[in-house]
């Protein structure tokens, strides 16, 4: 036995099994980059710029250095000589943009408020941010640009002087390569449009909001002659980090180690790009030979991180008198910020939210532009519904509002559009490889009876109360196979895994991505508990240390059950096959892998099962004792697998929310929330549930409660908790979530990643909801946030014109 | 370095007679003066996220907003305080069945509020269970499952 107790087979795929992670993080044990000390440690802190846009004049370090405790204080000049320029190659997709050269401190000009100009490292944290305040910064003012359209008109401020002006991404797409069958396309759309029986148009704005995981970001860095640099990072993308530094700081690949730490306090996108912070934390450590942590501050993070969202897009749909949508035309303007981000540099998130505008519907034509503006505002960073929130908004708004106009229930009009058959290939070009949506929204539906809530809401209207019902669907991509994610982030999308037994029995797992609460420590013990026949307490998982991982491309993109479980998956078949092998051998039988079964923890050979050994017995035999062995083989089991799916997959999902709304204040409560699923086989139930609830309150609290605001100066006014609110468990609803599942055929466990495009149909699903309560005013929602104040306003407005 | 002053503080029934700076958080004597790192820091020491909290004499306080010179003679019980040798407390216990917790740096200082509260009000209904929790911001679960696992540690009885 692996394990001192005997433990009856479960069919451990499936199984809702409470979280390996758990005993350390309720007692207090987790360790998170605020807790790893090392002898010697100094701290950083991070003097930013005051002003959104404004040339340096000069920077007087003298006062701060003074104070007692302080070690350093550097400035970009101090860069110039060892830390080279962003962008490097490995941080930029493959995609053609104007891109900044930058230096990670700030040195002729700062951008947006919240610029780091300068670090300063003392003995004492206390003693860090006091003599950041002495550093004394002379700036020269210049004009702002905060808003994006103005941005690209011409003669306005150049934010990033080495280019020309401030359109640092656009495309024009679906129809084709070259501008003449774009021309071509278009016209084809116009002829659509002047031929459909309904047309909407509508002018769709989603502000800037975005994730902000409770624990921000944070960097330690060590530095020795014999091994280099070991930085500890908050990140999702270690292996990449590693890459970035190497090629900035110019160390030779063998002297640098990244780790992300074992617990991180959420991610969701905002860990995931290269931020500047890390090389001059590295580069300070090197410099002091001694090691730096920089923690940030809720301020920083909330100036500098997780910013999303921010779009406007020019929506136009037209359709039949029975509610077949035929085309779309969209032009996005994306507001990037000043675009100095590593990997994504803001105009990848727009650029997939355009891609993704289709949905879950059959069109027969799209027209579709993006342009996307530098302004002095923080970079937008990637924050789960990665560039699709705004989109999805909008796509999914007018729907309703076709509906509206035709007199039809939305239900109707979207059980009419979707995707019948897949695998399919969207009018935008994405490819969706499997699932059933009839399935998916036929369940949904099945979660209310229609029929009773339409008579339920005439009573209600009689008695002055407004409840709707709204709707909405999604597809996200189920992580990016390198034929999509080689091209738009110039990374590889297979996963990786070392599967490594121990010769007491034991798993243990090694994993190139990093975690941030999406439990890959269960999901993968019972993974492994399902190939091996073991128990899932048997198996330890380590994720995000360059050291002794495969190379991975991080925990992005709701890559895991796509990918690194499909790789441990394998991995793990390949050592039952080496075991096979050789307990044949030993048992003197003809026989292989479909010969033998790894059940309650023993190998049984099925043509005679008294030939069989605990799983212990027969990995000792092959770990410690290999001799003896057949022709060919050696001893230890070991495996390392890169998976690499045949397909691009994608997973569904469909929402339904019910809502009252008091026409007199403008305020209005959830009265329920239902989702419906299809997500592939799902490894862990209780953890799906998790994410899928957690993703719909992000989406709600986006939608409703959370802006990022700049004054017209650039000023940032909203970096506490106090201005930026979060919904909190009194602002929220419970959550029903649903499966209809269908199993995904491109990977070895018919499983999909989930959750990392979640939250994007919620802000469609709430403001349906509610525009359906309103009817009688005639109200159509097309700006959020959605808040009772905006709500009253407009209910003012249209109670007056009856 | 600013003034100091000698307090003596008991922490999960330790005591600590320590000489501190006067100006020195109670969540930065915890987390860094004697190294308790369980309880964390989510917002900039404003009181708004509640990842900092802990029991001072029995009562759910959020030690961002307290001075550590401010507990001198005064019980400390932090998250590592929680469990004892018959294992988990309840509350514990049903964060880990009911997945109450994904990434983890928010609940320290929700089983440090909710032990508290439970004591308080042994059987809450969903609501009051809910607006308990507005001092505790958590960004991964939605909320769902912690309010499920408070329910449930109610039923099981704290301790």
């Amino acid at each position: 036995m692996a394990s001192s107790e005997q433990v009856a087979e479960k069919p451990w795929l499936g199984a809702r099994m409470a979280r390996k992670e758990d005993l350390r993080l309720v007692t207090g044990k987790g360790q998170y980059i605020g807790d790893i000390v090392l002898p010697r440690m100094a701290h950083a802190v991070f003097v930013r710029s005051d002003y959104a846009h404004a040339r340096i004049r000069s920077i007087d370090t003298a006062a701060a250095l003074a104070v007692p405790g302080v070690i350093a204080v550097i400035t970009g000049q101090d860069l110039v000589d060892d830390v080279r320029t962003m962008p490097q190659p490995v941080l930029l997709p493959n995609l053609p943009a104007k891109y900044p050269t930058f230096s990670a401190l700030a040195i002729d000009k700062v951008k947006f408020h919240g610029t780091p100009v300068a670090l300063v490292i003392a003995r004492h944290k206390y003693i860090a941010e006091d003599a950041s305040e002495l550093v004394e910064v002379d700036y020269e003012e210049l004009p702002v640009v905060t808003d994006p359209e103005a941005a690209l008109e011409a003669g306005a401020p150049v934010i990033n002087e080495d280019h020309d002006d401030n359109e640092i991404f656009a495309m024009t797409f679906t129809g084709g390569e070259t501008e003449q069958e774009q021309i071509a396309n278009a016209k084809a759309v116009d002829e659509v449009f002047a031929n459909a029986d309904v047309t909407i148009k509508k002018r769709f704005r989603v502000h800037r909001t975005g994730l902000t995981p409770m624990e921000p970001r944070g960097v330690l860095c060590d530095w020795s002659e014999a091994d280099g640099l070991t930085a500890w990072i908050t990140t999702q993308r270690p292996h990449i980090d590693r890459l970035a530094l190497i090629d900035l700081l110019d160390i030779p690949a063998d002297k640098v180690r990244v780790i992300a730490p074992r617990d991180q306090g959420g991610g969701f996108g905002v860990k995931a790009p290269f931020f500047r912070e890390n090389v001059v934390i590295a580069h300070v450590a090197r410099k002091l030979r001694r090691p730096v942590r920089w923690v940030e501050s809720r301020h920083e993070s909330l100036m500098n991180v997780g910013q999303e969202r921010d779009q406007i897009n020019d929506l136009e749909i037209a359709a039949s008198n029975d509610g077949t949508l035929l085309a779309f035309r969209n032009h996005g303007v994306a507001d990037n910020g000043t675009g100095e981000t590593g990997v994504y540099w803001g105009f990848v998130m727009p650029f997939l939210g355009a891609v993704e505008l289709p949905n879950t519907y059959t069109w027969q034509k799209a027209d579709v532009h993006l342009r996307v503006a530098v302004t002095n505002k923080a970079c937008i960073t990637p924050s789960r519904a990665f560039g699709h929130f705004p989109t999805r908004f909008a796509i999914e708004r007018a729907i309703d509002m076709v509906a509206h106009k035709l007199g039809m229930e939305p239900a109707e009009v979207r059980r009419k559009n979707l995707i019948t058959e897949l695998p399919y290939t969207s009018v935008t070009g994405e490819f969706y490889d499997s699932g059933d949506l009839i399935k998916l929204w036929d369940n949904l539906m099945a979660q209310v009876d229609l029929k009773e809530f339409r008579t339920e809401q005439a009573a209600a209207r009689e008695e002055g109360r407004y409840i709707g019902i709204g709707y909405a669907t999604g597809v996200e991509l189920s992580g990016m196979a390198s034929e999509v994610l080689v091209p738009m982030e110039n990374q590889p999308g297979y996963g990786a895994a070392t599967v490594r037994i121990d010769p007491r029995g034991a798993v243990l797992v090694f994993g190139g991505d990093a975690p941030q609460g999406q439990g890959h420590e269960t999901s993968v013990s019972q993974v492994v508990a399902n190939a091996f026949g073991t128990n899932p307490k048997d198996t330890v998982t380590v994720e995000g240390d360059t050291g002794t991982t495969p190379f991975g491309s991080g925990t992005i993109g709701a890559r895991g059950a796509s990918y690194f479980m499909s790789a441990v998956h394998n991995a793990c078949v390949e050592i039952k096959q080496k075991i096979c092998r050789i307990l044949a051998h030993d048992f003197g039988v003809e026989g292989s892998y479909e010969d033998f079964e790894f059940a309650n923890s023993e190998v049984v050979y099925l043509a005679d099962p008294s030939l069989r050994k605990t799983f212990r017995q027969a990995v000792e035999r092959i770990i410690m004792h290999p001799i003896n062995m057949p022709v060919g083989e050696v001893g230890g089991l070991e495996a390392t697998v890169y998976f690499e799916a045949p397909e691009q997959m994608v997973c569904f999902n469909a929402d339904l929310c019910i809502v009252e709304v008091d026409i007199n204040s403008g305020e209005f409560d959830i009265l329920k929330w239902v989702s419906s699923e299809d997500v592939g086989n799902v490894i862990n139930p209780l953890i799906v549930d998790g994410q899928m609830q957690g993703a719909i309150v992000q989406g709600l609290s986006n939608t409703i409660f959370e802006e990022f605001i700049y004054d017209e100066q650039g000023q940032q006014l909203t970096a506490d908790f106090e201005n930026y609110k979060i919904a909190n468990a009194a602002d929220t609803p419970n959550i029903d979530i649903t499966y209809a599942s269908t199993p995904c055929p491109h990977t070895p466990l018919g499983t999909r990643g989930i959750g990392e495009g979640r939250p994007a149909s919620v802000p469609g699903a709430l403001t349906n909801a509610i525009c359906d309560a309103l009817i009688p005013f005639g109200i159509e929602i097309t700006e959020l946030p959605l808040r009772p104040d905006t709500l009253w306003e407009k209910l003012q407005a249209a109670r007056g014109d009856r | 370095m600013s003034r100091t002053n000698e307090v003596s503080i008991t922490v999960n029934g330790e005591r600590y007679d320590e000489t501190i700076p006067n100006r020195m958080l109670l969540v930065d004597f915890i987390r860094e003066h004697i190294g308790l790192t369980g309880t964390h820091v989510g917002c900039t020491y404003e009181g708004a996220c509640g990842a900092c909290t802990v029991h001072l004499d029995g009562a759910a306080v959020k030690s961002c907003l307290m001075l550590a010179v401010q507990a001198d003679g005064h019980d400390v019980t932090t998250v590592e305080g929680l469990a004892n040798d018959d294992g988990l407390s309840p509350l514990q216990q049903a964060f880990n069945d009911q997945h109450g917790l994904q990434c983890g740096y928010c609940t320290a200082g929700i089983l440090m509020n909710m032990t508290d509260f439970l004591r308080e009000h042994p059987d809450p209904s969903e609501d009051e269970i809910r607006r308990a929790l507005i001092g505790n911001l958590c960004r991964c679960t939605g909320y769902v499952h912690i309010v499920r696992a408070v329910k449930a540690a109610a039923a099981v009885g704290t301790k």
